[in-house]
C-alpha cells in the first residue's frame, strides 16, 4: 500500500512551496511592488486550498494505508492556522500576522519532510 | 534515471516554478507604486527636439504693492509627437502652464478664467496661502454658463475668480497645478501645471547662475494612444462623473514617455559654465533618480521650500512626485562638443533617460556657489507642542479598493488634527507603499526616517516628503500665519483622487 502516501507527499510539498511563495509575495509589496499585495491575497486562498488537498490525502495515509492519523489532524490544524492568518491578513494585525505565517511555514515544511520520509512497508508489518 | 533522481527534479522544478521564478522576477521590487501605461503610438526620437522654457508670465498691471496676472484655463494644443496636435488643458491653452515670476513681499494676484468644459480649483504647491485662496478641492471655480450640477461644500464661483496670493515667503521654486476633487490626476495629465518662481533680497544677493542659465525643468512622464492623444485610463473620460481610473492603475498611472517642459527627451545646448537647474517631478506617480551621464555633481542648492543653508553634492537626487530640487551644474568639467544626458536611474527602458545638455563652448561665467546660502532656521524639537501619528495605506473606499490616511477616506468637513496657529508640531508619517506626503500651508523639516537620520534628500525646508514602502518619517511642521482648513495628502495622484487626503483646521 505504498501507493497511498504519493498524494498526501505531493499535495503537502506543493503547500508548503505555496506558503513560502507567500513570503516572497509579502517581501515585494514591502519592495514597493503593488502588484505582489493582491497576489499575496489570491495565493493565500489557494495555499489554503491545497492544505485541505493534502489533508485529505492525509487520510489515504491512515485509511486504507494502516499509517498514523495524526498527519490528517496536523494537516487539518495548519489549514484552520491559515484560515486565522487571512483573517489577520485582511485586520492588518500583523504583529501576530508576520510571526503566525513562519510557523505556518515551519509546520507545513515538517509535515513535507514526515511525507517523504515515513517507511509505510515498515508501517504495514509493525501493524 | 533512478527513481530516487527522478523525484529530485521534479521536486527541484516545482520549488523553482513555485518559488524561484517569482522570487528572481521581482526582487528588485519597484521605484514607483503604480503601473506603466504603455503609449500605443510610435515613442518620439529621444535628443532630437529642443528643450523650450515656459513663457514668463507678464503681469497685466502692477501697484505699489501688488502683481496682477490673468490666465486663462482652455483646451489647447501641444507638439509633443512630430505631426500630432495633441489636445492638452492647460493654462493658457500651454503644456505646461506660462511661470509666474514673484517677489517675496508684493502681493500676487491672479485673475482665473476657466474656459474648460469642467470645473477646476488652483492650488498654489508650497505657497503659503490663507486657506481661501489655497484651491480647496471643493471650492470649485466653474466655468461660465457650466449647465451640470455639481455644486460641493465649498466656495462656488463661476467663470472667474481671483487668487490673492501675500507671497510672504522665501525664495523658492513653487508650482501652481489643478487640485479638484477627485479628478486632479486626470486634469494635471492633460497639463494643468505650471511654474510660480519666488525670489527674495537674500537669493538676489548671491552669485547663482541666473538669467538664461537658471533653467526650470517640468519632469512628466506622460502616455499616447494610437492616434497620438494622451492616454490616460479614466475611468470616466468627461471627468464630470465617476473618478477613478480603470485597474490596474489604481495604484498610479505611470508613463512610458518623459517630457520636460512639454518636449520628449529635449536636448539644450549649455555654454561650459554653471547653471541652475530646477528641477520639478510634476509625474502622477513616478519616482526619479536623477543622474548626470557621463558622471557629475549636482550640487544641491534647494528644495520644496528654498535655498539650503549650505550647498549639498550629490551623485544622484531622487525625487518623489511634487518634489523640487534645484541643482548646480559645472558643464566647464566638460569638453566642448560632449553630450551630457540626464538619466534616471529609476526608469526602465525609455523612461531610463530624461533629457541631454550639448556642450557648445567655454563662455565667461561670472556665478559661483557660496558655502553659506541662507540662514540657517532650523526647528527644534524643544518647541513641538504636539505628536500626532498618520498612517498612509491602502484601504477600502467606498467599498472599492483606494487609499486611506489613518484608515479613512477624504472627507472635505472632518478634520484630522487641529494645530494652533503661531506652534509647531511633530508628525510621525507611516506608509505601505511609496507615498509623497505633502502638507499644505506648512513647509516642514524632516527629523528622522526610520531609525535614523533624515535621508540624502531630506535636507531644508520641505513640502512634500518621500515615504517609501513600510517606512516612517518624523517631520516638524510649523504653522504660520493662517487660519484655516487645508490638507494633508499624498502627492501620488492616483492615491489622492481615491481618498488619500485629509483635513486639518489651523485655529
Amino acid at each position: 500500500m505504498t501507493w497511498v502516501y504519493w498524494p498526501f507527499r505531493v499535495a503537502i510539498t506543493l503547500a508548503a512551496l505555496m506558503l513560502v511563495l507567500q513570503a516572497v509575495l509579502a517581501g515585494q509589496f514591502l519592495a514597493g511592488t503593488f502588484g505582489a499585495l493582491g497576489m499575496h491575497r489570491d495565493n493565500a486562498t489557494y495555499a489554503g486550498i491545497m492544505v485541505l488537498v493534502a489533508a485529505a490525502c492525509a487520510l489515504l495515509v491512515w485509511r486504507p494505508g494502516r499509517g498514523p492519523l495524526w498527519p490528517f489532524l496536523a494537516t487539518l490544524a495548519l489549514f484552520g492556522l491559515i484560515a486565522v492568518q487571512i483573517g489577520l491578513g485582511f485586520g492588518r494585525v500583523l504583529a501576530v500576522h508576520v510571526p503566525l505565517g513562519l510557523a505556518i511555514i515551519a509546520l507545513c515544511g515538517r509535515l513535507a519532510l514526515w511525507s517523504w520520509q515515513a517507511k509505510p512497508a515498515a508501517v504495514a508489518v509493525s501493524a | 534515471m533512478n527513481r530516487r533522481r527522478f523525484l529530485a527534479v521534479l521536486g527541484g522544478g516545482a520549488a523553482t516554478a513555485v518559488v524561484g521564478v517569482p522570487l528572481v522576477v521581482g526582487v528588485r521590487g519597484a521605484s514607483s507604486t503604480g503601473a506603466l501605461l504603455p503609449s500605443r503610438c510610435p515613442l518620439p526620437v529621444p535628443f532630437t527636439r529642443p528643450l523650450t522654457v515656459p513663457a514668463v508670465l507678464r503681469p497685466t498691471r502692477t501697484d505699489a504693492t501688488t502683481d496682477y496676472y490673468t490666465v486663462t484655463q482652455r483646451p489647447g494644443t501641444a507638439a509633443f509627437l512630430d505631426g500630432v496636435d495633441t489636445r492638452i488643458w492647460g493654462y493658457e491653452g500651454t503644456f505646461p502652464g506660462p511661470t509666474i515670476r514673484s517677489r517675496s513681499g508684493r502681493r500676487a494676484v491672479v485673475t482665473h478664467h476657466n474656459q474648460l468644459p469642467v470645473p477646476v480649483s488652483v492650488h498654489l504647491h508650497g505657497g503659503h496661502t490663507p486657506a481661501s485662496e489655497d484651491g480647496f478641492p471643493t471650492d470649485l471655480l466653474f466655468p461660465a454658463g457650466f449647465a451640470g450640477d455639481m455644486s460641493m461644500a465649498g466656495v462656488m464661483t463661476h467663470g472667474t475668480r481671483d487668487y490673492a496670493y501675500t507671497v510672504r515667503q522665501r525664495a523658492a521654486t513653487l508650482w501652481y497645478h489643478d487640485h479638484r476633487m477627485d479628478f486632479t490626476g486626470p486634469s494635471v495629465w492633460r497639463g494643468l501645471a505650471g511654474f510660480h518662481l519666488v525670489t527674495d533680497d537674500e537669493e538676489q544677493r548671491l552669485p547663482l547662475p541666473s538669467g538664461e542659465r537658471d533653467l526650470p525643468l517640468m519632469i512628466v512622464d506622460r502616455s499616447f494612444d494610437a492616434g497620438g492623444q494622451l492616454r490616460y485610463p479614466s475611468i470616466d473620460g468627461t471627468l464630470l462623473h465617476t473618478p477613478g481610473v480603470t485597474e490596474p492603475y489604481g495604484a498610479g498611472v505611470l508613463g512610458d514617455v518623459i517630457l520636460v517642459n512639454g518636449t520628449p527627451w529635449p536636448v539644450a545646448p549649455v555654454a561650459a559654465a554653471r547653471y541652475r537647474l530646477r528641477i520639478l517631478n510634476a509625474s502622477n506617480a513616478r519616482r526619479y533618480r536623477l543622474a548626470l551621464d557621463p558622471g557629475g555633481v549636482l550640487l544641491q542648492i534647494g528644495t520644496d521650500g528654498g535655498l539650503l543653508p549650505a550647498p549639498r553634492p550629490h551623485e544622484a537626487i531622487e525625487l518623489a512626485p511634487a518634489q523640487r530640487f534645484d541643482v548646480v551644474v559645472d558643464f566647464s568639467r566638460y569638453r566642448t562638443g560632449q553630450q551630457v544626458t540626464l538619466v534616471n536611474e529609476f526608469g526602465e527602458g525609455r523612461a531610463g533617460q530624461v533629457m541631454r545638455f550639448h556642450v557648445t563652448g567655454p563662455a565667461p561665467d561670472g556665478s559661483s556657489v557660496p558655502s553659506t546660502l541662507s540662514v540657517d532656521t532650523a526647528l527644534s524639537t524643544g518647541d513641538s507642542v504636539a505628536t500626532r501619528t498618520f498612517h498612509f495605506r491602502h484601504g477600502t473606499v467606498g467599498g472599492a479598493a483606494g487609499w486611506t490616511v489613518n484608515g479613512e477616506p477624504f472627507a472635505p468637513d472632518r478634520d484630522v488634527a487641529r494645530p494652533r496657529l503661531g506652534t509647531t508640531e511633530t508628525w510621525r508619517l507611516m506608509s505601505d507603499f511609496h507615498h509623497p506626503i505633502h502638507v499644505h500651508l506648512a513647509h516642514f523639516q524632516v527629523l528622522s526616517r526610520g531609525i535614523g537620520a533624515p535621508g540624502d534628500y531630506d535636507h531644508g525646508w520641505k513640502d512634500t516628503i518621500d515615504l517609501r514602502p513600510a517606512e516612517e518619517a518624523t517631520i516638524l511642521v510649523r504653522f504660520e500665519d493662517y487660519p484655516g482648513r487645508y490638507l494633508l495628502h499624498c502627492h501620488n495622484l492616483e492615491h489622492e483622487d481615491m481618498a488619500m487626503m485629509a483635513a486639518f483646521t489651523v485655529a
